[in-house]
């Protein structure tokens, strides 16, 4: 029996003690004053807007427009001016109640005050490395989710992205640290939380955690980084409504160059020829293209059992056409096209998207309000793909007193994303299918039905495959929010309670059709409906102590607790052998009952943990950070279930010293350090530590009565092994960073090193079969080291009074190398039509890395043949493959590691002008030194397959650039109808290709009204713009897109991937009323 | 102080909370039984049905064609009686070529999944240990059945690799004792597993399910081992038994093949299919899946392999006087087939001299009854006649009739179907009996003994007859055979007249007649020792056909087949060095 004791009721009553403890105990208030005055700027204009915060009671207010002011405050407390674009000041409460303040236009961003780990920092003071991304570059892309709007905006971060509407980018800081899961935490107003429900015009501000000084704190979850998200909120002052809004049409790609009908049957010839496939008239003798010298198109592919035939022929009546299996057997006709069908563009068309916000906000100095509704509809240039989103955010603070302070953020969602098939796995999805499929077969046969050389599946015809998915479903429901309260007290002291979480629920439909049926009774369709919710809620308590001793000391303190719950549970169920195709009809109690399928599972995890960190600065030149975490998972073992984090970091700024103070160039030098731990228990199913039992009926249930047909007997296996002694994965980080201003802000260079250590890395261990089938856990495998450098140059400044310029540069750079893997010496991720391509992860090597036969060239001639190394299947025009031992005989051990996938570098450049009331901007994005395997020559380059099956769309290259003996410096090996080791049959270097771009990713022109005009028409702020995005990529890639995505032990394969670089142009708006 | 004070009572509360919360990191795996739940008696029985899921080949993580239960692949194709058929190029053509190597995906299928076998079966032993309400008569049938099985696996793996390691129910992952060798003999290991289950299970199966092991497959089981090592007087004691039992009778020669017929007196030993149970036909044959007409018509939706040889069919000719066949001079004549003939050419007719009846339960050719499919209608059932060859297989086929009923309705095509494997039946018992009386008995018996075979065989009601009417299959079978059968038995001391030689000859060649097409047969060919010269006499004759067996031939070491090189490998202690050896060859 279960048997552990049930205790979580003392955890839920002791919460409710505290609550109503620290309320009565701190609502009583002491005398309290209001301070006035007015806020100008050095030309001594009122700024409008600017935000008063008593930091100590934490209570805000925004001036008026004349720039006056009123707040509440009594003596001792801090008052912090600011304003955005200028530098903030900061004083504390004297015996005057009028204050009146100048502020400077800011040179930098140092005074701006960010959310970090569990607190708000200014940048100056920040001793770890972290990158602050404006709101205003993200929405600059306009992407569909948040994760590509990040590429190329922060040095240390890498992020690969795909083309399709809602597709999953990988996002990787500080090189790739697991075998598995990289992704960075995202922490939403505190909470985690999953970044793609996020409407991006919600976002007030973004930080990504590179080092451990910056995330160290968040402990187990932290190790691949994290990104700090805090969304808008309503600032004081009167109501505000905007409308943000584009419309953008995408166009696909030109698409492959393929051989037209009569090239490809020409190309048949060849290889068949060249095989040595041909009849005694020495002719080769196709099902399709007859038995001549050269091959002849017929009018007709296939009618009923026939192939190849002329009009004119009695079989290709349209009486004999049947498609209907219960008149009679299937006679198909299917006319020829002799001009080619296009399937890449039967399958890519142009595509139209659109995006709405709404944002109202306001508020007064004690309570404050915004809301926002955001609509996205997405549609992919691929038939049928599509992200629609809607989102309503509801942000709320209030004031009850100058103590006490409480609100909450809640966001609904909910979204429609049907996707495809990535293209990670081989044999691909329909974008495979558009790229291989034949152009002499047509989308519809002579009736305009589907046209598909395999009656019974549809298979063949990708634009049939495409429409048959069109009322798939996809649907997410998210609600993600947190309520929180904050009590001062004891003059330094807040408390600080925050509930939070997500409540996701997701239906998803998948309907599929088996052509036009069938031969005996095959049933044609099938109907899958399945289901689940996910729970997670963090409960954080923390107090932190800030306070400044002799005006040079400023000690803060934090010391907290959290606890993370989470559940899921799923649903699913399918039946096949519906009465029709009708999907208002297809519904899981309409099917044959005795096709029934379904399942349900569930999984529950929870984090216990107690943060705490301290901070000391000297006169705002030393600062020392530590930080300090405990966290207890419930997914290991009792015995390493807690885990320590600390870190340390330290930050000096030089140009506070007296002997850089004289630079006039030099504004601002920061130094800073950093070492700490950090872990990672991703990757892990919380069963990982039980051995369990269960089965289906496919594996473990038997038919011991001999029944044949129904309820056959129930059997068990062990399903998973567990393995109690697993523990997370640790890093060690440790980085060093630079941070310069030069002549007040025209110039900043960030520049940061790091070196990070991740062992024990979680992964499943790999055991012989003679354990059996269960499911091995996850131990502790490996180590892999991660060695990089960021960089961050930015110059802004002003030609003229009119002319302004700013430009970003980030450049990412990394090295990952496998340090060790405990119980193998590789591991391979096998990727391909045949299994044969291979990346692998071997100690020594980068994560990832291509693995095979290394080809040198083609064998020239027999003599060639025989003068190399002995190597199976050798022959003319075949590959010659690298002797790399030298041996003489070409095997296993002269495959060598021909490619790594990791860029060498990455960078992102930022351009943008403003010349009056015009904006321009110009976003570049590059991958450098990146290797890339086109798995899609694998179809297109080699003609394989024998005469008379279903063939794919070749290259012009394969007829045209192929090895013949009187052509020997070709490009592709002679074509033959056979795949053996001396041409695709074994891993080779063939389909490497460097995947090294340059992308023109945004232009960007905007104007912007001046007030004047507007406020005739009571409009407060008015922009439009026009974009351009992937206006050029510069590669030498020869496939769709060089970006390709994947698992973080295998990527850089294209299999059919969902192209990112389709040009799009857009119109958009931004308005305030 | 006041304020101090409640500062103290709110860390201290924050710190009970924390206590309070971390009992929660104390979570119950969903969704699966822990050990406690399932160490009791019907958790251990459930798990002893786990272990006989795996006797059709299918329910492991690696399973797949290449660990199907039929063994079609390697007692089949390897032992010559059919091609791969299908297209060329497609399916693992290597095994057929005698070039698979240890990285060759299918027979890794058939290592997993004959280890997870043991597995199962060990855990019945590991977890009945820790239940407390099993009665001493049910662990010891339980005991017996789970040796039983963990018998049959091992003996799998032992006829497929030789160089085997067993595994006993000490070797666990948590015992860290799973970097074994192969260097032992294993047979010793096996015989004792099935002796105990002879020895402890009744001749009624538990519960008088048909599917379960009982006292005589045990024997039979046993049998087999000794068998295999040529220990003729060990195994005969335990084949008269067997058959003196009277527990076993021959019955219609195709009711072994029929769903509707199946465990009946001549199924010794099977591993049951199912279908419509909610695997979504993984119970049906799956390994067999691709083994129908593979261009969409006739039964089943795929795919054209396990076309069965020429050099097969060739073997049922018989004599038109004696009725019996031609052991030496079978091959010389081909039986007429339709090769390179269109289906439309109503030219074609079938041959005509005279045949073993089996063959046409065998073999599917043109011109007859592909059960009551119609008759074989030649090239459009053939995917590709120049790679595969006219011929269909014919045992694993299920009748129209069926259709729903013992064919999966649920899976994407028909072809998962309810027909047993047949892993011993009781043909195979008397054959290994003719043959233990051949070696170390009487010729007499063993004429007796096969001469059954060949009179079940020769029963006209029993074979292939044509349709009433084929173009209205609805009417049914006439009672005119379908072919120029004629089969005798073997004159009344014929085998003593010719000597043990030619005894031995005919006990093989009606082994081949008898049980062609269920998988036995290479393994035969290498217990016999005679696996090199029949296979490559096979392959001079058969390359002219096939092309694809140019360049190729059977060497000895190729008795067995290549472990598994990701196993070498993961039988590496923390030395690195590995304690499984590669067998020769490879």
């Amino acid at each position: 029996m279960r048997s552990f004791p049930k205790k979580s009721l003392l955890c839920n009553k002791l919460t409710v003690v505290l609550i109503s403890v620290l309320v009565s105990l701190f609502t009583n208030v002491s005398a309290q004053q209001k301070i006035t005055g007015e806020i100008k700027s050095q030309d001594n204009l009122p700024l409008e807007g600017a935000t008063i915060t008593n930091t100590t009671l934490n209570i805000q207010t925004i001036s008026n427009a004349d720039g006056s002011f009123s707040i509440t405050a009594m003596k001792g407390n801090v008052i912090v001016f600011s304003f955005v674009g200028y530098t903030s000041q900061q004083l504390t409460v004297g015996d005057k109640l009028v204050i009146n303040m100048t502020l400077a236009e800011s040179i930098s961003s140092l005074e701006e005050v960010v959310m970090l780990g569990y607190s708000r920092q200014k940048v100056k003071e920040i001793t770890g490395s972290v990158a602050i991304v404006k709101p205003k570059d993200l929405t600059a892309v306009p992407a569909g989710q948040v994760e590509q709007m990040l590429q190329g905006r922060v040095a240390g971060l890498n992020v690969i992205t795909s083309g399709m509407p809602g597709g999953k980018s990988n996002v990787r800081i500080h090189g790739i640290g697991n075998f598995g899961d990289v992704t960075p935490l995202y922490i939403i107003d505190g909470v985690q939380g999953d970044i793609n429900n996020l409407n991006p015009e919600d976002i007030e501000s973004l930080q990504v955690l590179k080092d451990a000084g910056a995330y160290s704190i968040y402990g187990v979850r932290g190790a691949n980084g994290v990104i700090v998200v805090t969304t808008k909120s309503g600032k004081e002052g009167k109501t505000k409504i905007s409308y943000d809004f584009y419309v953008e049409r995408t166009s696909p790609l030109k698409g492959p160059e393929v051989l037209n009908p009569q090239e490809q049957a020409n190309l048949t010839w060849l290889a068949s020829k060249n095989s040595g496939e041909v009849d005694a008239n020495g002719n080769p003798n196709d099902p399709y293209y007859g038995n001549g010298a050269t091959p002849v198109l017929p009018d007709y592919l296939v009618a009923g059992p026939y192939t190849g035939l002329f009009e004119g022929d009695p079989r290709v009546n349209p009486d004999l056409y049947n498609i209907d299996f219960t008149v009679g057997n299937i006679y198909q006709i299917i006319p020829a096209n002799k001009s080619g069908t296009d399937w890449f563009h039967e399958l890519f068309k142009p595509a139209y998207s659109q995006n709405h916000t709404i944002t109202g906000s306001g508020g007064n100095d004690k309570n404050k309000y915004l809301f926002s509704l955001g609509y996205l509809d997405q549609q992919g240039t691929l038939l049928y793909t599509y992200l629609k989103r809607f989102t309503a955010r509801i942000n709320t603070t209030f004031a009850m007193n100058d103590k006490i302070s409480f609100g909450e953020n809640l966001q609904l969602s909910y979204r429609d994303n049907p996707q495809i098939a990535t293209q990670q796995g081989p044999n691909g999805n329909e974008i495979d299918g558009a790229i291989s499929t034949e152009p002499i077969l047509p989308v519809y046969d002579i009736k305009g039905n589907w046209a598909s050389l395999d009656v019974n599946s549809l298979g063949g015809n990708p634009v049939a495959e495409r429409y048959f998915a069109k009322d798939n479903k996809a649907n997410y429901w998210d609600v993600f929010g947190d309520a929180w309260t904050e009590i001062y007290f004891l003059k330094n002291f807040t408390f600080r309670s925050q509930f939070g979480g997500s409540m996701t629920y997701h239906y998803f439909y998948d309907y599929s059709f088996f052509g036009y049926i069938p031969v005996n009774n095959l049933p044609n369709n099938s109907f899958t409906e399945s289901s689940g919710y996910q729970r997670s809620y963090t409960w954080t308590n923390t107090v932190n102590f800030s306070k400044t001793f002799n005006k040079v000391h400023t000690l803060k303190l934090l010391a907290g607790t959290e606890y993370i719950s989470n559940y899921n549970r799923e649903l699913g169920g399918k039946r096949t052998g519906y009465f029709t195709n009708d999907v208002n009809y297809l519904f899981l109690t309409n099917g044959n009952p005795a096709t029934e399928t379904n399942y349900s599972f569930a999984g529950i995890s929870v984090l216990s943990s107690f943060i705490s960190s301290a901070n000391y600065q000297f006169k705002d030149k030393y600062y020392f950070s530590a930080t300090l975490r405990n966290d207890g998972s419930s997914v290991f073992g009792p015995e390493n279930r807690y885990g320590w984090f600390p870190s340390v970091s330290a930050a000096w700024r030089l140009t506070q010293e007296n002997f850089l103070q004289q630079q006039s160039w030099l504004t601002d030098l920061k130094l800073r350090g950093s070492w700490g731990k950090s872990g990672f228990y991703g990757n892990t199913d919380p069963k990982n530590q039980y051995t369990l039992y269960g089965g289906t009926a496919a594996d473990s249930y038997y038919d011991i009565y001999g029944i044949s047909s129904g309820s056959i007997q129930q059997g068990f296996r062990v399903t998973r092994i567990g393995e109690p002694k697993t523990g997370w994965q640790e890093d060690v980080i440790m980085n060093a960073g630079i941070e310069s201003v030069l002549w007040k802000g025209k110039l900043r260079a960030t520049i940061d090193v790091y070196k990070k250590q991740s062992k024990g890395l979680l992964f499943p261990v790999t055991l012989p079969d003679i354990l059996g089938g269960a499911t091995p856990p996850n131990v502790n495998v490996g180590n892999v080291l991660n060695k990089g450098l960021d960089i961050l140059l930015g110059s802004e400044g002003k030609f003229s009074k009119d002319w302004r310029w700013n430009t970003t540069i980030t450049i990412t750079s990394y090295k990952s190398k496998i340090i060790k893997i405990n119980n193998l010496a590789y591991f391979d991720a096998p990727y391909s039509e045949a299994g044969i391509f291979i990346a692998r992860n071997e100690v020594g090597h980068p994560l990832g890395a291509f693995y095979g036969y290394k080809v040198i060239g083609f064998f020239n001639d027999a003599a060639d043949v025989s003068k190399s190394p002995v190597q199976q299947d050798a022959a003319p025009g075949r590959f010659k493959y690298l002797d790399a031992d030298g041996n003489g005989v070409i095997n296993d051990n002269d495959r060598v590691f021909f490619g790594n996938p990791n860029p060498k570098f990455t960078a992102g450049i930022n351009i943008g002008f403003t010349f009056k009331t015009f904006d321009l901007s110009a976003f570049f994005y590059g991958s450098f030194g990146n290797d890339v395997m086109n798995i899609e020559k694998f179809q297109r380059d080699f003609f394989g397959g024998p005469i008379g099956a279903f063939l794919t769309a070749k290259s012009k290259a394969a007829l045209y650039d192929s090895w013949t003996p009187q052509h020997q410096n070709a490009k592709v090996p002679i074509e033959e109808t056979s795949f053996n080791f001396s041409n695709v049959g074994a891993p080779n270097s063939y389909f490497l290709e460097n995947g090294s771009y340059f992308r023109n990713k945004v232009l960007t022109l905007g104007y912007t009204f001046s007030k004047r005009t507007l406020q005739k028409i009571k409009i407060n702020d008015l922009r439009i713009y026009l974009q351009a995005v992937n206006l050029f990529t510069i590669t030498k890639y020869t496939g769709l897109d060089p970006e390709l995505s994947g698992g973080s032990d295998a990527f850089g394969f294209d299999f059919g991937n969902y192209p990112n670089n389709q040009k799009q142009y857009l119109i958009g708006l931004n308005v305030n009323f | 102080m006041k304020s101090f004070g409640s500062l103290l009572i709110l860390i201290a509360a924050i710190i009970v909370i924390v206590y309070a919360c971390n009992k929660k990191l104390n979570q119950l795996p969903q969704d699966g039984l822990t050990g406690q739940e399932i160490a009791n008696k019907a958790g251990v029985e459930g798990l002893l049905i786990g272990a006989y899921s795996l006797l059709d080949g299918e329910g492991s993580t690696k399973s797949d064609v290449g660990s199907a239960a039929s063994n079609w692949e390697y007692g089949s194709i390897c032992g010559s009686e059919a091609y791969t058929g299908s297209i060329k190029d497609d399916g693992d053509v290597s095994i057929e070529r005698f070039q698979s190597t240890a990285t060759d995906g299918e027979l890794e299928s058939k290592w997993a999944t004959v280890y997870d076998g043991v597995q199962r079966a060990n855990e019945v032993l590991r977890v009945m240990k820790l239940a407390t309400d099993i009665s001493p008569d049910d662990q010891k049938h339980t005991t017996a059945e789970a040796r039983f099985l963990r018998g049959f696996y091992h003996f799998e793996a032992k006829k497929m690799w030789n160089n085997v390691p067993y595994i006993d129910e000490t070797v666990t992952y948590t015992s860290n004792n799973y970097h074994v060798a192969n260097d032992k003999d294993v047979w010793l290991d096996i015989e004792n597993d099935f002796r105990y289950a002879a020895d402890n299970l009744s001749v009624t199966p538990y519960q008088n399910a048909p599917g379960r092991a009982s006292k005589y497959p045990a024997m039979a089981f046993l049998a087999k081992a000794f068998m295999f090592q040529n220990k003729f007087t060990e195994a005969k004691p335990l084949l008269d038994s067997i058959i003196t039992s009277n527990h076993y009778h021959l019955v219609n020669y195709q009711d072994n093949f029929n769903a509707e017929t199946k465990n009946n007196a001549e199924s010794v030993f099977s591993a049951q299919s199912s279908v419509n149970d909610h695997s979504e036909g993984l119970n049906g044959n799956y390994g067999d899946l691709y083994n129908y007409p593979g261009t969409g018509q006739g039964p089943g939706g795929c795919c054209g392999f396990f076309q069965p040889s020429q050099y097969l069919v060739n073997h049922f000719k018989t004599d038109a006087v004696t009725g019996l066949p031609d052991l030496d001079h079978y091959n010389d004549v081909d039986v007429k087939n339709d090769q390179g003939i269109q289906s439309s050419d109503a030219s074609f007719k079938p041959y005509s001299g005279t045949l073993d009846p089996r063959l046409d339960w065998t073999v599917g050719r043109r011109g007859i009854p592909y059960l009551d499919w119609g008759n074989a209608p030649g090239a459009d059932w053939i995917r590709d006649q120049d790679n595969g060859g006219p011929y269909l297989p014919k045992k694993n086929i299920f009748y129209q009739s069926q259709v729903g009923r013992f064919t999966d309705v649920g899976f994407w095509s028909d072809n998962a179907n309810a027909i047993n494997v047949n892993l011993i039946r009781y043909a195979d018992v008397l054959l290994w009996a003719a043959e233990a009386e051949v070696e170390i008995g009487s010729l007499e018996k063993a004429e007796e003994y096969v001469n059954m075979i060949r009179n079940r065989a020769g029963d006209p009601s029993g074979w292939v007859h044509s349709y009433i009417d084929p173009n209205d299959l609805s009417k049914g079978f006439s009672n005119t055979p379908a072919a120029n059968y004629f089969i005798n038995p073997y004159p009344d001391g014929y085998f003593q007249l010719h000597g043990q030689a030619f005894a031995r000859k005919a006990v093989y060649y009606e082994r081949m007649l008898e049980l062609a097409m269920e998988g036995h047969r290479f393994f035969d060919l290498v217990r016999w020792g005679i696996a090199d010269t029949e296979i490559n006499a096979y392959i001079q004759k058969e390359k002219n056909l096939r092309t694809y067996l140019n360049g190729i031939s059977f060497k000895t070491c190729n008795n067995y087949f290549a472990i598994p090189q990701s196993q070498i490998d993961l039988s590496a202690g923390t030395d690195g060095i590995p304690l499984m050896k590669q067998n020769p060859c490879y």
